[in-house]
């Protein structure tokens, strides 16, 4: 971002960045551990990891309770889960490591730092939420929706899928993204003047980064809130 | 295509395709490691609690039920205890009674023999008294008329009882 040397490489005729496929992979790895070892030795008697599983599980279907009707959520349960601990460990991720190359180009930092990530997971939200409509109300009933409360209505139910999908991928890139910018930001006047400015430094960054810790945990409750409501119009016929 | 919205930006569209395969990885390593037996579980307590109530409640119930059949079995057995007691007293009373009317009579019947006994010995000692007074008083009498019939006096007496005889004979 903002004109810094962007690593890339080419792959199948496809254009990867190396930044998101490193931090895709770690948090992918990280997601995988935490479940791993919180998994072990399940029990009726819950034990301390199985207790924060459970836990866990329980504030994403609650999330998902919120909006989308009651038998409904069974259905989006996994899919609530993977996608708050994925994004909530993405943006937290870039908060403590961040490595960049000899060239300047970063190549791990949170991956939500990038709108191509963010609205990836938009997108997949979209093309969730319109599968879930198919298959709860039929194709008929489906695409009537868009046609009420009248038939004049289209181009605003389609402009609206539009700016969903935007605002749902933006709003989450934007938090972090300005988060890790002003960590950088900090960081640069900690090394500016030595000594003296890493003293000042310090306190100014411990508080961006927990504020920046909260807000990574934040977006990633209304990444999936939005989400759970977005499906959950299309799952019900407009009156 | 989009590349013209991101200001000075190549858009990798690679990425979107790493990020969807993975995301669908992640939840099927997620869904076989930890959301598919953790839910399982979930479950199973949340049944395992709900049987529980339930067979608490039951158990509260037939506790209640043996506590009423116990002070039922319990009254019972304090009326029953209660009966045995006054039978047994009546059964003494009457067995006091009987033994005591036996005893009476007994005495009654063992004084009546005794008498009779003592009257029958009183009895027989005046018998025997009587025959030996008798048998005495012949002896003695035997005794004295042997000695006292003397010659003279044998010879009246045959006189005598001739003369009687000859009497006898006139008229």
């Amino acid at each position: 971002m903002n004109g810094e040397p962007v690593s890339t490489f080419q792959f199948l005729g496809l254009t990867f960045s190396t930044a998101n496929i490193v931090a895709g992979s770690v948090v992918f790895l990280l997601v995988v551990a935490v479940i791993f070892f919180t998994s072990r030795k399940l029990a009726m008697k819950p034990t301390k990891g199985q207790n924060f599983l459970e836990w866990l599980i329980d504030f994403t279907n609650g999330i998902l309770k919120g909006s989308i009707p009651a038998g409904d959520v069974g259905k989006f349960g996994l899919w609530g889960f993977t996608l708050f601990l994925f994004l909530f460990l993405s943006n937290e991720i870039g908060l403590f490591i961040q490595v960049a190359t000899r060239s300047g180009a970063t190549i791990m930092r949170s991956p939500t730092s990038d709108p191509i990530v963010t609205l990836t997971f938009s997108l997949m939200t979209m093309m969730l939420a319109q599968f879930a409509g198919v298959m709860k109300l039929g194709y008929k009933a489906h695409f009537t929706n868009y046609l009420k409360p009248f038939v004049f209505w289209l181009p605003i139910s389609i402009f609206e899928e539009f700016t969903n999908f935007l605002t749902l991928g933006l709003r989450i890139f934007g938090v972090i993204f300005s988060g890790e910018m002003l960590l950088g930001v900090i960081w640069n006047l900690a090394v500016s003047h030595g000594i003296v400015t890493m003293i000042v430094a310090l306190p100014i960054e411990m508080a961006w980064q927990g504020f920046s810790a909260f807000l990574g945990a934040i977006q990633a409750f209304v990444f999936v809130t939005l989400s759970s409501v977005y499906i959950s119009q299309k799952l019900e016929v407009e009156g | 295509m989009l590349s013209h919205l991101v200001i000075g930006q190549t858009l990798y569209y690679g990425d979107t395709i790493f990020y969807v395969i993975s995301f669908i990885l992640l939840m099927w390593i997620i869904k076989v490691l930890a959301w598919g037996p953790v839910t399982k579980m979930m479950q199973e307590r949340a049944d395992k609690i709900s049987n529980d109530i339930d067979s608490a409640e039951k158990s509260r119930n037939d506790a209640a039920g043996l506590v009423q059949k116990r002070e039922a079995a319990l009254a019972n057995s304090r009326s029953e205890a209660q009966t045995i007691v006054n039978t047994a007293k009546t059964n003494g009373q009457q067995q006091r009674e009987q033994i005591v009317t036996q005893a009476q009579a007994d005495v009654q019947t063992l004084k009546q023999n005794a008498q009779k006994d003592i009257e029958q010995e009183r009895q027989d000692a005046l018998s025997d008294a009587r025959n030996d007074v008798a048998d005495l008083s012949i002896e003695i009498a035997s005794k004295i008329i042997q000695r006292e019939l003397k010659a003279d006096d044998q010879k009246a007496l045959i006189d005598s009882y001739i003369e009687g005889l000859g009497k006898q004979h006139e008229s």
